[in-house]
């Protein structure tokens, strides 16, 4: 039996209103899967430096507030592959601890400076974590030891 | 019309997504530190050079590996060209010793470069 024309064409008509619509939609998803953002957000430390103490042969001109108070010197060395903090000579024994010494510090003075010097072999992962550490307890000047003549 | 659209649309992604890969090709994927006090990073209208440090201690410029002397050149250089502070962000692995980051940090400061920042992760979204 023939299928009357009419119930043909529409049922074409249908399908090929549907085409491009669906063409658009693919596009879209595959737009928009792609560009949804596989990379993880960066984001930033503002970092300040001073000339590392003894290797230095002409010093940069501190700010004057700084020249107030003495600054807390953090140095981080590794030790058996795992790192190890010394503040103000003092060691400490996570960086929890060098955390909790420095929150102390910056509950009396938070204008303090805190040095970090960290020894070369150090990476730097360990480095920025001193660094966090120090402007997460409030401490508003840190700056970083570099030696003025690379090794 | 409908071919139109299907062009104008397939244009509009192509376009779309190849100004998404060409900002994804200026950023060297690194593991980078995790910190928690990351600021998220301002687009400054100032002049921003990138150092990218990998874990094998290479100092990469855009897409050239240069030394610390070649480095100080190029800083030089564009200090004196951008004839303001500039701002120099970088970029290192987590694992690579201070011994291959110091000699940037020196470079910027004979250099009189003070605006340095590091790209950081945050600790909750850091890939392991």
């Amino acid at each position: 039996m023939r299928i009357p024309s009419h119930f043909s064409n529409r049922s074409d008509g249908h399908d090929s209103k549907m085409t491009p619509m669906i063409d658009v939609v693919f596009l879209l998803l595959v737009f928009f899967v792609w560009t949804a953002s596989f990379q993880e957000i960066e984001y930033v430390l503002p970092a300040e430096l001073t000339p590392s103490a003894g290797t230095t042969s002409e010093p940069v001109n501190p700010a004057p507030e700084q020249q107030d108070f003495d600054p807390v010197v953090i140095i981080v060395q590794m030790r058996n592959g795992q790192p190890s903090w010394l503040v103000n000579d003092a060691p400490a024994s996570s960086i929890e601890r060098v955390r909790q010494t420095l929150a102390t510090v910056a509950q009396l003075q938070q204008e303090i400076p805190v040095i970090v010097d960290p020894h070369e072999d150090v990476p730097l992962g360990h480095v920025i974590d001193v660094y966090d550490a120090a402007r997460l307890v409030g401490c508003s000047k840190v700056q970083f030891a570099a030696p003025e003549k690379p090794s | 019309m409908t071919p139109m659209i299907d062009i104008v649309f397939l244009l509009i992604i192509f376009f779309l997504v190849s100004s998404h890969l060409a900002k994804q090709e200026s950023l060297l994927p690194l593991p980078l530190p995790s910190a928690d006090s990351g600021d998220t990073p301002q687009n400054s209208l100032g002049t921003r050079i990138t150092v990218n440090v990998t874990a094998g201690g290479e100092l990469r410029l855009g897409s050239n590996v240069v030394g610390v002397d070649e480095l100080e050149r190029r800083l030089k250089h564009e200090t004196t060209r951008a004839g303001q502070d500039i701002e120099v962000r970088l970029r290192t692995d987590r694992s690579v010793s201070y011994r291959h980051v110091s000699p940037v940090l020196a470079a910027c400061a004979r250099t009189g470069i003070w605006n340095i920042t590091f790209s950081v992760f945050r600790s909750t979204e850091a890939p392991r």
